[in-house]
Parts: C-alpha cells; sequence; structure tokens
C-alpha cells in the first residue's frame, strides 16, 4: 500500500501543490522530490524487494514493472534538467506555459503510472487518455503557429485513435459471450486465464482495433504524422518524455490484448499484424531519413524507426522478443540524450533547421561531442546497449531471410540518412565562413547526457541479473522458452 | 424501447449528414445526450437506485448540457459563419452515409446469428462511429471536426452500453471527464488557431510537413 500511494498518490498531491504555488523553484524542488520517491520505489519494486499486494485493478508482473523502471528514469532525469530549461532566455510568448509546465509533469506521471500498473483495461484506456491531455498543453510550450498545429494535430490524432482503441476491448469483451467472462470486468488476469475460451474473430477484431488505435500513440508507421509533429515541435524535456516513456505506455496497451491472445489460435494472427506494422514503419523511417530538413523530426522519425524493430521483434518472438523488450530500454535513454542535446543546439542557433545549423562541434564542443555519441548509440554502435538489443533481433529473425534482408537493408540506409544530417550540422562550415562563437559551459543536460551515456555502455556490456531475469520473466509470460 | 431509442439515434445521425448549420448540429448533439442517457436507464427501469443513476445523470449533464454550450460558446466568440461549406455535394454524402448505415445494419444482423449482441443498438453505435468519421473527412471547418469527434465518442458510449462490457462507475466518469477536456482543450485551439490564422477550418494547417 506504501508503495503504490508513493507512485499515486503522491504525484497527485504534487499536481496541487504545483498548480497553486506559482513559485517556480518551490514547484521544481516537489517535483524533483516527487520524480526521486518515484524512481526509488520503482526500483524497489523493479528489483524485487518489494512486491506490493495486488488487487483485481492494480498488479506488478514483470511487464508493469519493467515499463515502471523506464517511466521513472526517463522522468527523473526530465525533471531533473526542467529548472534549468525554463531558465533560458527565449521567447516572450513561453512565460504563460510555464506557468503550468510543472503541474503538466506531475498529471503526465500520475496518469502515465495509473497506466502501466492497471490491470483492468479500461482504467488502461482512461490513464492512457489522460496522458494525451497532459502532453498537449507541453506541445504548446512556444505558442507559435508551428507548436499550434502540432498541438491541435496530435490531440485530434491520438483522441481519435484512443477512441478506436476503446472499440477493440469493447470486442474484446465480446469475445466472452457465452463463457464465464460474460459480463465480467475487463481485467487482463482473468481473461488471460480463460484465453482459450474467447472467440477468436471478435479477438483478432480487437486485437486490430487496439493496434490501430494506439499506433496513434506509439507512432507505427501510417499513423505516425501525429506523433511526428508533437515530438519535433515540443520543447526538448517534453519531446524526451514522449520519445522515451509515453510511446512505450501505449505500447503497453497492445502487449496486454497480445498477451491475451498469446495461448489462443489467434496468436499468429496478431504476430503478423505486428510485423507488418512494424517493417511498414522501417520503410517510412527509411523513405523520409532522406527528405527531413529539420533535426528534430529527424529523431522523431528515428523513434519511428526503432519503435517499428521493437513491434517487429514483439511479433517475431523468441530471442527477438527478449531483444525487443531490452530495445525498449536502451531507445528510452538514447533518445533523452539526442533530444535534450537537440534542444541545447536549437537555443544556440534559434532553427530547428538543418540547414541554418554550421560547425555544432567547434561552437559547441560538450553539445556537439554529446550529440554525437547519442547518434552512435542510437545507430546501434557496440558498445552502447541498442547494438546488442538489435543483434538480438536480428538473431531471432534468421529464419524469416527474406525479412532480415529487408530490415538490414532499411537500417542501413537510415543509417547513411541520418549521418547525412548529422554530419552536416557538426562538421560543415558556413558558406560565408562566419562560425557561431558560444562559450559553453558543463551544464546539467551535459552532465545527464554523460551520464545516460555511459549507462547505455555498462548496460550494453554487463547487463544487470535483475533486468535480464525480468526480461526472461516477461517472456516465460508470453510463453517464450529460451 | 432500446431499440426504438436507437433507431431514433440513428435519424439524427441523417439529420447531422444534410444539415448544414452549425445551430443544428449543437442541437443535435444535445438530443444524442439524452437519448443515450435514457437508452443507460431503461434496463434499470424497475428497480432504480441512486447508484444506477449516476452515470446517466452524469452523461445528461456532461453530454447534453456543458459540451453542447461549450460549443456554442465558442461559435458565437468566434464569430464562426453559420454555414457549414462542405467538400462534397451533400447528397452524394447522403447517399454515402445511407450506404455504408446499411451496410452496417446487415453485418450486424447476419453477426447476431451467432454472437450475442443486440443487432439494433450495436448497428447505430457503429452507424454514429463511422458518421463522426465521415464528418470529419468530408467537412473543413474545425469545429466541426469536433462534433464528428463528439459523435464518434456518442457511438462509442452507446457501443459500450449496448454490448453490457462492465466498466467500474469510477471509470466511466473519467471516460466522460476525459472527453469533457479533450473537447475544453480542443476549443482552446480553435480560440487560438482563429486568433493566429485567418480562417478556422483545416487549409490552415499544412505547415508541418516534409
Amino acid at each position: 500500500m506504501t508503495i503504490l500511494s508513493v507512485l499515486i498518490v503522491l504525484p497527485l498531491i504534487s499536481i496541487g501543490v504545483c498548480y497553486f504555488i506559482h513559485i517556480r523553484k518551490t514547484q521544481y524542488i516537489i517535483s524533483l522530490l516527487v520524480a526521486i520517491a518515484h524512481l526509488v520505489c520503482s526500483y524497489l519494486v523493479f528489483s524485487g524487494l518489494f512486491i506490493p499486494a495486488e488487487n483485481d485493478f492494480f498488479r506488478f508482473d514483470a511487464l508493469s514493472r519493467l515499463f515502471l523502471i523506464i517511466l521513472s528514469h526517463v522522468y527523473f532525469w526530465v525533471v531533473l534538467v526542467s529548472y534549468s530549461y525554463l531558465n533560458r532566455p527565449l521567447i516572450v510568448k513561453e512565460e504563460k506555459s510555464k506557468k503550468l509546465y510543472f503541474t503538466m509533469l506531475n498529471v503526465y506521471l500520475f496518469a502515465n503510472t495509473l497506466a502501466l500498473i492497471s490491470n483492468h483495461l479500461g482504467v488502461f484506456w482512461v490513464a492512457s487518455e489522460t496522458t494525451t491531455l497532459s502532453v498537449a498543453p507541453l506541445i504548446y510550450y512556444y505558442r507559435d503557429e508551428e507548436s499550434l498545429e502540432a498541438m491541435w494535430k496530435y490531440l485530434f490524432l491520438v483522441s481519435v485513435g484512443i477512441a478506436f482503441a476503446f472499440i477493440g476491448f469493447v470486442f474484446l469483451a465480446l469475445s466472452a459471450g457465452g463463457t464465464v467472462l460474460e459480463g465480467q470486468q475487463l481485467l487482463v488476469t482473468s481473461f488471460t486465464q480463460y484465453a482459450t475460451q474467447l472467440n477468436p474473430i471478435w479477438l483478432k477484431a480487437s486485437f486490430i482495433f487496439v493496434f490501430v488505435g494506439l499506433s496513434t500513440k506509439i507512432g507505427i508507421a501510417p499513423m505516425h504524422p501525429g506523433d511526428i509533429d508533437a515530438t519535433s515541435n515540443a520543447p526538448s524535456p517534453a519531446a524526451a518524455l514522449m520519445s522515451g516513456s509515453l510511446r512505450g505506455t501505449a505500447l503497453l496497451g497492445v502487449l496486454r490484448v497480445y498477451q491475451i491472445m498469446v495461448p489462443t489460435a489467434t496468436a499468429d494472427f496478431a504476430r503478423t499484424i505486428m510485423i507488418i506494422g512494424g517493417i511498414f514503419s522501417l520503410f517510412v523511417a527509411f523513405v523520409f531519413m532522406f527528405k527531413v530538413t529539420n533535426y528534430k523530426r529527424m529523431i522523431a522519425y528515428s523513434s519511428v524507426e526503432h519503435l517499428g524493430l521493437i513491434t517487429l521483434g514483439i511479433g517475431t518472438g523468441g530471442i527477438a522478443f527478449v531483444g525487443a523488450m531490452l530495445h525498449t530500454v536502451f531507445n528510452s535513454l538514447t533518445k533523452v540524450v539526442l533530444f535534450l542535446n537537440a534542444g541545447n543546439i536549437h537555443r544556440a542557433y534559434r532553427s530547428r533547421e538543418v540547414n541554418s545549423v554550421w560547425n555544432v562541434l567547434q561552437a559547441m564542443p560538450w553539445t556537439g561531442w554529446f550529440f554525437l555519441f547519442g547518434f552512435f548509440a542510437i545507430i546501434a554502435m557496440p558498445p552502447f546497449g541498442i547494438f546488442f538489443s538489435e543483434l538480438m533481433i536480428f538473431q531471432g529473425l534468421l529464419t524469416k531471410p527474406f525479412l532480415l534482408g529487408a530490415v538490414l537493408f532499411f537500417l542501413f540506409f537510415i543509417f547513411v540518412g541520418m549521418s547525412k544530417t548529422v554530419f552536416h550540422m557538426l562538421y560543415t562550415a558556413p558558406p560565408d565562413g562566419d562560425t557561431l562563437v558560444i562559450t559553453e559551459k558543463f551544464e546539467i543536460t551535459h552532465f545527464v547526457s554523460l551520464t545516460l551515456l555511459i549507462l547505455l555502455v555498462v548496460l550494453g556490456l554487463c547487463i544487470p541479473s535483475q533486468l535480464y531475469s525480468l526480461v526472461v520473466q516477461i517472456s516465460k509470460d508470453f510463453g517464450i522458452l529460451l | 424501447m432500446e431499440n426504438v431509442l436507437s433507431i431514433l439515434f440513428c435519424l439524427t445521425l441523417l439529420y447531422l449528414v444534410i444539415t448544414s448549420r452549425l445551430k443544428t448540429y449543437v442541437s443535435i448533439l444535445r438530443a444524442q445526450g439524452v437519448l443515450l442517457s435514457a437508452i443507460m436507464i431503461f434496463p434499470f427501469m424497475r428497480h432504480l437506485s441512486v447508484h444506477i443513476l449516476i452515470i446517466p445523470l452524469m452523461s445528461l449533464i456532461v453530454k447534453a448540457i456543458v459540451i453542447p454550450r461549450f460549443i456554442n460558446k465558442i461559435i458565437i466568440d468566434l464569430d464562426v459563419k453559420r454555414i457549414v461549406e462542405p467538400s462534397i455535394q451533400p447528397f452524394n454524402f447522403l447517399l454515402l452515409s445511407v450506404a455504408s448505415m446499411s451496410t452496417i445494419f446487415v453485418a450486424a444482423h447476419v453477426l447476431s446469428g451467432y454472437t450475442p449482441i443486440e443487432p439494433i443498438p450495436f448497428a447505430s453505435a457503429f452507424s454514429a462511429i463511422v458518421t463522426g468519421i465521415l464528418l470529419i473527412i468530408f467537412r473543413k471547418k474545425l469545429i466541426v471536426h469536433v462534433v464528428g469527434f463528439l459523435i464518434l465518442e456518442n457511438g462509442i458510449f452507446l457501443f459500450g452500453t449496448s454490448v453490457a462490457a462492465e466498466m467500474p462507475t469510477i471509470v466511466e466518469l473519467g471516460s466522460l471527464l476525459d472527453v469533457f477536456v479533450v473537447v475544453f482543450l480542443m476549443g482552446i485551439a480553435i480560440n487560438k488557431i482563429s486568433s493566429t490564422f485567418a480562417k478556422q477550418d483545416v487549409t490552415v494547417l499544412g505547415r508541418l510537413k516534409d
């Protein structure tokens, strides 16, 4: 009970406090304390040192524990850098947005935690809709035309998408017709228990609706545009939060329905759908990586690519599933590094266009190097974690050589497209010859980037036994025997 | 009785398709809110209790009073032109929606043969979902998109009641609150859009692309 109250009630209290206290520093300290408490509790739950009692509505199985620790981690780093981010002089219009910033972050933490630990699909639905509502004001932070458009599109697309997911959940209830579950609550545990009795046609329909609906939030092509616009126009900490943990929360919804389908004959159908979604996302990322002229959009497309890979890994099963779970962890941490440093570049050059950014390595060496290493991490260069998780996904794909060939082809060209952009930003001298001169100090964003990059290497080279056993446990829950 | 109410609900959808006045849209939303609450109360008519009445009452307040008022306020505040310019002929639109509705009704009838669903509320709910989406696709005004989204939500609400998916009261209240906040945020966004751009339709939202 204590853990549950820290995870859910504390953010709730913090929402109230941040809303009524308008001193930014107090808001920051309170939010940071809540983030630390949340992180400690998530770690206790993650490592199995303390397993809270489960009831009908909340559960702490391996999957929830993994996603909870990802959320806590990303959230903690984002809150840590937020104060210095808000204190940057940029434009006057932002001032209004800053008042609500920490309140919305706390709403996000509350809703997201609720979604991750919920066992009731109705609770999950309400909570994940609330996460959308909490990030919408954050997207509109800069209060310009682009961010307004991005917020509108994100709010509209994702709300419609989540409405579709609800239809999927209702279909799930329909699939229970004539079984012991008829008229019962939509609990994942009981549905998994009696999965073999469920009507396969409704189950398939349910999965399609949930997958397509939540794709708007995960960023699986072709439902990705709202997500791209939102992450690229949101302020960097919010973008890191969205790429790092919000997409994962939506993925959890799909995984829950898939978990119900695993013991039934419909599991293959779900896997095929996920493989198609994954490969199509890779294709879209491959095409747009050569077209984008905006570096934040480039990172957003990289999220489409990696979430596509994760979905593909889940669909493939076996060792690829394990790889996909590890990939979720590594991708989240890497995206934080990339978005925070992209934010630094945006602050200095006042543009998100690749063609207005020159010579970053010379002008701002700290940011430049961390951005470069973040880029190395995201394209799966060893010894960063993503290299090992991608290797596992490829290993799983060995049984499907054509698919593996296609994936490698897309990944190679995504790498080419992305490195063209990144190296242009970092190395090319401006045409008029005068490089921007900035005296850059070692800031908190650099500290966070350094810590996360070290963490990524350490996690990649010697994966902690707790993390590995948790991932193995998740695989067992999904019927995968290693 | 539920079937009669569901058919009425379907008729409001057809009216929605042929009308081109914003005021009518708001009245239709009101009517649907009342119908939905009535559909929810009817099965429990014999043994009413406070506990059962909470959700229908709340949805009546939110869907039939608060949200329509809010939309009316936006229309008046922003002085939106009261006539909607459709991007396809009204007759073709009617044809399209009637065709999809009949397909849905036939499909629901076939489905009811081997799954325990009530065909008429099921089909009405699905028709509302489809009509909402068609409205979003074929109309340009952003405020009409919000109406389309609400029609879609109404459909889903009816859908949930028609298959009797068990939801705890707190979840139902939470979903009502969510819908309200979504509409509220969309309203604020439309307000901002009208002060930033010259028009309030989708054509102004084309800056973000690759």
